[in-house]
């Protein structure tokens, strides 16, 4: 164990592509604490899905040892999450810290989740080591970024310090100051063991495997533990620390960052956020903070072979071992088949799960339109609807509640136009502006979570030519007049088109539901109407013309062989249809018509 | 059973943008070794076909009328010797207009040929131009008469129709021009734009709209409606002919009746198997001068692959299909919209419900 006084534990707060990871990167190299030839890119991202997106999923940590006037110090490097989808896991990264280098790529200055990240930090009680990154750029005005940074945190602009992580210009420099000014941890070392997890992993052959930060008291190998939220009691077979892969220790003590092998199979048993006691002597109270996930997108996903209902259950069964916050439930749909309804903590999430379940599981999946959880009020009744299909009718409730969010743009100051626009046509109502300076300003709305999670970034970023920045916190439900669109084929209702959208927006969203479907919808022997309706009002409609020709036109020849099989190709097309009354829908209508980035935005 | 003999000569003057047979332009220097090579092959196989009696024969291409009469008199005569050909067997030729004259048509008529199959396509000068073929309206008067001067009594007439350019009306004006002529026998083809073409590729690159299938089968209930008015009965969705006159030949494709092959890519069938040659002119001469049977694949049917076949054929032509190979509830579908009736055991498409065919067979060989 060591002196806590020789330990500080920090991260690295900033907007995604501001340099975190590579500034990580030098840390290792300076601190030799991975062996060059094992030395790769973005050490920290271990997924291959984290390196793809160049971002980082899962939290991680590193253990970093650094030597400053004679002594050795242990750096814990926690990093964090860079999404908003994971914000809960960022704020228990952070809680685990007692300090945060806020980093801003100088070529780009502060932005939405930079601020986000900052105020959550400074809630958090961290120190703010503020650092100006990628001074060897061409494009990068350190003056400005140092300028804002000051402005931001109120240090003087001395403080500031600038970077390179790339190059390693003043990465020693920013070592010695995150030595110096985030405090060393603090804890009772007699008092029963308390730690944290800010993360976990899914080892196929260990179990969970914890990411804990103690607090108080010793956590000796090989101890009964127990896991106070979940009131689980288990073995802690092994403890240790990232050095940076994991090396088993005897004991974990005060301030000390490492990993806990517990046995358990499911990480919905060790969840972030839960605290870490021994069985006996137990903690009187765990720390604070602890919340359980909260699915916040949902959505319906289909295998696209009926057969392989088994095996997307087994998937997800297995997904959900290592990833507590994904919810799901089955659900039948007269045109999808058996599937589940599937809840995230948001589309990125949503995302990965798609595609981790398509890659890891080799299965091949139809997802509906992602929605939000809605709350349908009667009286005193609140009811949570994650299905448009089970919203009940208009009549049998006081009003509906949707789930908000304060988003936080920044942007240049001559795209504040169109940034507001965007954000009132989302149903925004600003609640803050500021200048950071006299060309950037920052712009704080309150957003329907429902309007911003289909294309609402795409279409900040197209309307600024790519210079706005977003980042967003949840904020409770509001009512809002929000109603029922479903789509008919020749009078069936589509369970998989029906949506949840706001009145003003019911006719348009249904009127392109269904000029769409024409497009896809093949000629079948009847003419096939295709209505948008909201109750019994038809607010939309299009007509598929009854097909009249379909036919081989020469069939002699001898060459029979080629007509055959070209039928064949077509009958196992029509087996794959699904059957939509007495319409035959094939896969890709379905596909084309849910395909997320076309989705129920403006 | 009744077999026929299909012989394919794949050289023409041009290759037309829409043609995806078998067929090349280019290739003179081969037709006289390609002419020996099918006697070859003729020897090769005759042994195998000893005993079946043969009612038709079919010289198909590519333009067989781009070889000179005597060939064709010549490997008449061979397949007459090698093969045992009814005396009152249907044997047709298929001719170009740009290269037939009267003296030539006498020559083949001599020698036995009773059916002249001439690749009209259109008698609109803009629609044969939309095709890319060389002749015009005249030059299919001319050839036609010179063919009843040489004595043939039983002509086809191939037209195709909803060509980019092509309107109802101008169809319409080609009908009427092709029963002025009075043939025995008219097929119909809608224009079908097959991805190995220069067509296709146009199609694919934007350059030429693709057919438009309702006007298409505006076309086709024109074609119905004019040739049935005149009296040619519709046997098969492309096909019409005066009574008696259907082509012996390509029934015995639909009826699923033997047939022989010679000449590169022919296809044969006999006994649930089907065979055939290799596609290339030259490696076609390779393998026959080589003295080997020239065959480039082959299938044996399995039960599925028969039921559909006969489904596929069996519902192209008037006189349909047993009833119980159409399940109740697809014949009750077809029955209620007028595309189909059942009569006398057999489910047999209306004229609308021939144009439908592939949707009858997909719906029906749904397990």
């Amino acid at each position: 164990m060591t002196d806590p006084k020789r330990i500080r534990n920090f991260a690295i707060i900033s907007h995604i592509d501001h340099g975190k990871s590579t500034l990580a990167d030098r840390f290792l190299d300076l601190t030799h604490a991975v062996p060059e030839r094992e030395m790769r890119e973005q050490f920290l991202d271990r997924m291959d899905l984290e390196r793809e997106r160049g971002i980082t999923i899962k939290a991680q940590a590193v253990r970093l040892r650094y030597e400053l006037d004679g002594v050795e110090y242990v750096l814990n490097l926690i990093d964090t999450p860079g999404h908003v989808d994971f914000t809960y896991e960022v704020s228990r990264a952070l809680a685990a810290c007692e300090g945060a280098i806020l980093l801003v790529d100088a070529a780009q200055g502060v932005e939405a989740q930079t601020l986000a990240n900052f105020h959550l930090a400074e809630g958090a009680g961290l120190a703010i080591v503020p650092a100006a990154n990628k001074i060897d750029l061409p494009a990068a005005d350190q003056a400005e970024a140092v300028r804002e940074l000051a402005e931001l945190t109120g240090q003087p602009e001395d403080a500031i310090l600038r970077i390179s992580g790339k190059t390693g210009a003043g990465v020693e420099e920013l070592l010695r100051a995150v030595i110096e000014r985030v405090p060393p941890p603090a804890g009772d070392a007699e008092a029963p063991p308390r730690a944290l997890i800010f993360d976990s992993a899914h080892d196929a052959y260990r179990g969970v495997i914890a990411y804990i930060r103690m607090v108080d008291g010793r956590l000796p190998s090989r101890s009964k533990i127990r896991l106070m939220a979940e009131r689980l009691d288990v073995e802690a077979e092994e403890v240790g620390v990232f050095a940076p892969d994991a090396t088993p220790v005897d004991a974990l003590g005060v301030g000390e960052v490492g990993y806990l092998v517990t046995g358990v199979k499911d990480v919905r048993q060790a969840k972030v956020g839960d605290t870490v006691t021994l069985a006996r002597p137990r903690a009187a109270e765990a720390l604070p903070g602890y919340r359980e996930p909260k699915p916040m997108v949902w959505s319906g996903l289909y295998p696209v072979e009926r057969g392989d209902y088994a095996r997307l259950r087994d998937a997800l069964e297995k997904l959900h071992l290592s990833d507590a916050a994904l919810v799901f439930e089955p659900e039948s749909s007269q045109a999808l088949g058996f599937g589940f309804r599937c809840g995230f903590l948001g589309l990125l999430h949503m995302e990965i799960v798609r595609e981790r379940l398509e890659r890891e599981f080799d299965l091949s999946l139809i997802a509906t339109a992602p929605n939000v959880s809605f709350h349908v009020v009667r009286g005193d009744d609140v009811l949570e609807v994650h299905n448009p299909s089970e919203m009940p009718p208009p009549a049998t409730f006081d009003r509906i509640e949707e789930p908000t969010v304060i988003a936080t743009v920044v942007a240049p100051s001559e795209y504040m136009g169109p940034v507001m626009e965007l954000c009132q046509s989302r149903r925004g109502s600003m609640e803050e502006m500021r200048y950071l300076s006299p060309e950037r300003v920052e712009l704080h709305y309150l957003l329907p979570l429902g309007e911003i999670i289909f294309d609402f970034f795409d279409q900040l970023k197209s309307r600024t030519r790519g210079y706005a920045s977003l980042d967003y916190e949840h904020r409770g439900y509001e009512a809002a007049d929000l109603v029922r669109v479903d789509v008919l084929l020749h009078g069936e209702p589509v369970d998989a088109f029906s949506s949840v959208v706001h009145r003003e927006k019911a006719q348009q969203y249904g009127r392109r539901m269904v000029e769409r479907l024409r497009e896809l919808i093949p000629r079948q022997l009847f003419d096939v109407a295709i209505q948008a309706t909201i109750g019994s009002r038809i607010v939309a409609r299009e007509t598929v013309k009854a097909k009249r020709k379909d036919v081989l036109a020469k069939c002699y020849g001898g060459d029979i062989t080629r007509k055959r099989k070209l039928l064949e190709r077509q009958k196992e097309g029509k087996r794959k249809m699904r059957r939509v009354g007495k319409v035959d829908v094939p896969q890709e209508a379905f596909i084309a018509a849910l395909r997320v980035d076309q989705g129920s935005g403006t | 059973m009744n077999a026929g003999v299909y012989v394919h000569v794949p050289f023409c003057l041009t290759r037309c943008g829409y043609c995806d047979f078998n067929a090349y332009a280019g290739l003179d220097h081969l037709k006289a070794p390609y002419v020996d090579a099918l006697v070859r092959e003729a020897d090769l196989v005759a042994p195998d076909w000893h005993g079946t009696p043969f009612v038709s024969v079919f010289l198909g291409g590519g333009t067989p009328t781009t070889l000179p009469p005597d060939a064709l008199v010549g490997l008449l005569r061979v397949f007459r010797e090698r093969f045992d050909i009814a005396a009152d067997a249907e044997i047709t030729v298929e001719a170009n207009p740009d290269t037939v004259d009267e003296s030539y048509l006498r020559a083949l008529r001599a020698a036995g040929v009773t059916r002249l199959s001439m690749g009209a396509q259109s008698f609109d000068p803009g629609v044969l131009r939309s095709l890319e073929r060389m002749h015009g309206p005249d030059a299919v008067r001319r050839a036609f008469a010179a063919a009843r001067r040489a004595g043939f009594d039983n002509v086809n007439l191939d037209l195709i129709y909803g060509a980019h350019g092509e309107s109802v009306d101008s169809w319409r004006r080609t009908l009427e021009e092709t029963l002025a002529l009075g043939p025995e026998h008219t097929s119909a083809y809608a224009l079908t734009v097959e991805p190995n073409t220069m067509l296709g590729r146009r199609v694919a690159a934007g350059e030429v709209p693709a057919p438009d299938p309702d006007g298409q089968a505006e076309m086709y209930e024109a074609a119905c409606g004019v040739l049935g008015g005149a009296g040619y009965e519709h046997y098969e969705v492309s096909n019409w002919a005066r009574p008696g006159r259907a082509c012996r030949h390509n029934l015995g494709y639909w009826e699923r009746r033997p047939y022989l092959g010679l000449g590169a890519g022919a296809h044969s069938w006999r006994r649930g198997r089907r065979w055939w040659n290799v596609k290339p002119p030259t490696a076609y001469l390779a393998a026959v001068g080589a003295g080997r049977p020239p065959i480039g694949g082959e299938e044996q049917l399995d039960t599925e692959d028969r039921d559909l076949e006969r489904l596929l054929l069996g519902l192209r032509v008037a006189s349909g299909v047993p009833s119980s190979w159409i399940p109740a509830e697809v014949a009750a579908e077809y029955v209620g919209r007028e595309l189909a009736r059942i009569e006398g055991g057999r489910f047999v498409l209306a004229e609308r419900g021939m144009l439908l065919a592939s949707d009858v067979v997909l719906a029906a060989s749904q397990r």
